[in-house]
């Protein structure tokens, strides 16, 4: 009897330990080493860095406010798990997922998300959007515990993208008591948030480390114990270190690809990252009027002229894809996807052919001579050599192109004021890929925007006033219908513009040593992988397909 | 000798001023950090408050009173980009530069000496030849190159060592190589010249004539007057691997004062580039007012010119 009292006994205590700690023993091993080549302003606090920091390694730690769709892309559920409009378009309400709680145990509630919103406004923060934010919204309501009201000056449609972390970094939600309570200081030695993983250690120009939070998360609980963060700025090195082990992923350009598939590594391609694409600059001033490129059919010549496949079979290894319109993707919202597709096949078709005959047509049978400003973001080699490359293709069809190399943080003071360095010049540009189309556009063809690249507010012609209008009806429009209608003829006007033209829609990538990663999908249009570090498992749980 | 100091660092003083207002002003030439933050959708009012934000939005001149005024306080600023002060990111990443440094020097005096004297020695030979190729090949080799090339066959071949990143002793290998083979160049090639020189002497020919062995008359007699050229190179190399680290830190995921720089520049981190720029400044004046004070302690006449 008293052997199997004591047998319950220890029995009883074995599946007590069972159900609690081994959740980590069992479940999370090991070490999930990623090296990068930026980790931005590398500090914790969401108000301090911008988006592409915020989307490799602070998202790991931090919830947005609204989050992804993870099959499709684009916006989803994120701390709040459904919001709605009011029905004057003035407010927007958020219903926060309930039982989410940050990593010393405080609950996530409204008061946070307020907090939050409140601090990506301050006066200290670095946040692109503070201005924006400060002059859309009007008051933040706590309602309840779980739901909270944001009112707006203006009927602001994007607003739940523009705080979902695929658009943005500004819908972070940072602990309210625990800021309070320590200080914005002691906050940024010894940061808190809500997400997967639990802040360890910042080495600055070395690495952040991570641990796993060992309760089940919204997001999915991390299949690793540890995650390391390596800056190492050099791709040769950062390949070198997938090869031998010292990490599992790394991010390459599409130059490495190739090598890193022939040393037997995996290489994954995250669909819909960004456009790279070609613009024009100052088409609508009087002192272009003369000019080739301020003809519309001179301009569809050009894009005519590029053989969009070679460049992707070519510069990008073939991991890339023909592009929808300017600043479209497959996730965009409100828009139709699948016509765009149609029309922007055939419309970047190469056609050299035609090219020279339009071009004969208006008047340049011998071609003209085309200034053409090469640039790149750093870290995107490969976008100088699809620069290059379509250079090279305009020449083909006799245009003289005379070629200049920028550096991105010399070129990008050109674009303002009277842009007389780039006024009458093409360009190479490009745009992230996100999912709300008219923020991007807006930068680039409002009149008042810094690129207005249809007109300005003093010489406005046809398409920029339709833009304009268009635009304009689009952000105070409620209907899902109508907006998708809105926006397809935003971009049904800017394409027919051909004053921005996509070369082709790219991708993210990354070197895997599949003896330290198991196989996972990324999120589409989403570069970084700060969002999908706790759903990728170890070698041994789901083996990469041979 | 007194006054030879106070003059030296008079010169030094100017030297840092002039040095500061080039680089904050060069600096602003290039580019604004805001630029680099702002998303491609940003609009006018999102620059203009960031710009604010950032203290970059008065005019250039009074920005650069402001500098000035906190500069003589020893307040270079706050990095745009990590919100740390300045001088602090500085003197945090400061002491991962100069762990390499003493490695480095060591390698390139233990390898370089030795050859330069073997190349004096057999001046002409294919010995001479082949140190002379040594020293070609250790300056031109891009030690970017260099560097991957070191990780290609060690780490990834070999897998002797690791590819990068400050860690123990195995860690060190193959920064330390990278940024001694220009080392071992430049003292080989010094080394050389002075043995030669020093090898006509009236003494070298005295300590023969007295009927010294050779290698007392060549390690002893002849290397140490020749070393003294040698140990001036030393003070200008020290220079060159503070200022020039940048690429071999950069390929070894080092996270040093040389990469602290690039990013500086990259982010048009502007305070941090000021920072960076001028105590890099004051640690090389630092090195060469010693140097040249030791010398003149060795050399009366260098106190008179």
């Amino acid at each position: 009897m008293f052997r199997q009292i004591a047998r319950a006994v220890v029995l009883a205590v074995a599946l007590a330990i069972a159900a609690t700690v081994p959740l980590r023993a069992q479940d999370q091993k090991g070490t999930l080493v990623f090296a990068v080549e930026s980790l931005g302003a590398q500090t914790l606090d969401p108000i301090l860095e911008g988006r592409p920091g915020n989307a490799v390694y602070q998202a790991v730690m931090y919830d947005s406010l609204v989050g992804f769709n993870l099959e499709k892309g684009g916006v989803g559920p994120g701390v709040a798990e459904r919001w709605e409009l009011s029905a004057d378009g003035l407010a927007w309400t958020f219903y926060i997922r309930p039982g989410q709680t940050f990593h010393n145990g405080d609950k996530l509630t409204a008061h946070d998300v307020k907090f939050s919103l409140e601090r990506q406004m301050g006066p200290g923060s670095l946040a692109s959007a503070a201005a924006s934010m400060r002059r859309t919204i009007k008051s933040i309501e706590v309602i309840d515990d779980l739901t909270v009201k944001v009112q707006t000056t203006s009927p602001q449609i994007g607003l739940p993208p523009a705080l979902s972390r695929a658009v943005a970094p500004e819908g972070a939600i940072m602990p309210k008591a625990y800021i309070e309570k320590v200080g914005e200081e002691e906050f940024r030695k010894k940061p808190i948030g809500s997400g997967p993983w639990k802040f360890v250690r910042n080495v600055p120009g070395d690495r952040i480390e991570f641990t796993a939070v060992t309760t089940p998360h919204w997001r999915g609980r991390p299949h690793f114990k540890d995650l390391t963060m390596l800056l190492v700025p050099e791709e040769s090195t950062r390949v070198a270190m997938v090869r031998t082990g010292e990490a599992a992923i790394a991010s390459i350009g599409p130059e490495t690809m190739l090598g890193a598939t022939r040393a037997g590594l995996e290489v994954l391609a995250v669909p819909g990252t960004m456009q790279a694409i070609f613009q024009f600059w100052g088409t609508w001033r009087p002192e272009v009027k003369d000019s080739p490129i301020a003809k519309v059919r001179v301009r569809q010549a050009l894009s005519l002229a590029i053989d969009r496949k070679q460049v992707i079979e070519h510069v990008m290894n073939g991991k890339a894809r023909m592009p929808h319109p300017f600043a479209t993707f497959g996730y965009t919202d409100f828009f139709s996807a699948d016509r765009w597709k149609k029309w922007a096949d055939e419309a970047y078709r190469y056609d050299p052919v035609l090219a020279k005959k339009i071009l004969a047509e208006e008047g340049y049978p011998n071609g003209f001579e085309l200034k053409f400003a090469n640039t790149a973001l750093p870290g995107t080699q490969f976008m100088v050599d699809i620069g290059t490359a379509i250079a090279d293709m305009w020449t083909k069809v006799g245009v003289k192109v005379t070629l200049k190399h920028y550096e991105w943080g010399s070129f990008a003071p050109l674009e303002r004021g009277d842009q007389a360095p780039l006024t009458g010049w093409a360009s190479m540009y490009r745009t992230a890929g996100r999912p709300d189309a008219p923020w991007r556009y807006n930068g680039a063809f409002s009149p008042d925007s810094i690129q207005r690249l249809l007109g300005d507010k003093g010489n406005c012609q046809e398409a920029c006033q339709e833009f304009e209008k268009t635009y304009r009806a689009l952000g105070s429009e409620l209907d899902r219908a109508k907006s998708t209608a809105l926006t397809d003829h935003m971009v049904e006007v800017t394409a027919n513009s051909w004053t921005v033209i996509p070369i082709l829609e790219g991708m993210g990538y990354y070197a895997i040593n599949t003896k330290k990663v198991g196989q996972f999908a990324p999120i589409p249009g989403r570069h970084e992988l700060g969002d999908v570090f706790e759903r990728i498992p170890r070698p041994d749980q789901k083996p990469w397909k041979k | 000798m007194k006054r030879y100091i106070a003059r030296r660092l008079m010169q030094g003083a100017v030297l840092l001023c002039m040095v500061a207002t080039i680089v904050f002003f060069l600096g602003r030439l290039t580019g604004n950090p805001v630029d680099l933050m702002l998303p491609e959708d940003a609009t006018p009012e999102d620059r203009a408050a960031l710009t604010q934000t950032l203290g970059l939005d008065g005019p250039i001149l009074d920005q650069f009173a402001i500098f000035v005024g906190k500069a003589i306080h020893g307040d270079l600023g706050t990095s745009i980009r990590m919100k740390q002060p300045a001088v602090e990111a500085f003197f945090d990443r400061l002491p991962n530069t100069l762990v390499l440094i003493p490695w480095a020097i060591l390698l390139g005096m233990l390898l370089g000496i030795p050859l330069g004297v073997v190349a004096a020695l057999h001046r002409g030979s294919f010995l001479d030849r082949a140190a002379g190729t040594v020293a070609v090949l250790g300056i031109a080799m891009p030690s970017f190159w260099l560097g991957i090339l070191l990780i290609f066959v060690f780490s990834v071949e070999l897998g002797w060592l690791p590819s990068g990143r400050m860690g123990g002793p195995a860690h060190y290998v193959l920064p330390v190589i990278t940024l001694a083979t220009f080392l071992v160049a430049g003292f080989m090639r010094i080394t050389r010249s002075a043995m030669l020189e020093v090898m006509e002497s009236e003494f070298v020919k005295l300590a023969r004539i007295k009927g010294l062995s050779e290698a007392v008359v060549i390690w002893k007699h002849c290397l140490r007057n020749a070393l003294i050229p040698v140990l001036t190179l030393w003070g200008v190399f020290v220079g060159n691997l503070i200022t020039g680290a940048i690429v071999t830190e950069t390929v070894f995921a080092w996270p040093g004062i040389g990469r602290l720089t690039y990013e500086a520049v990259i982010y048009r981190d502007f305070p941090l580039l000021q920072a960076v720029i001028i105590l890099k400044s004051i640690l090389i004046l630092s090195i060469n007012l010693g140097v040249d004070i030791l010398y003149a302690y060795v050399d009366p006449r260098i106190r008179v010119t």
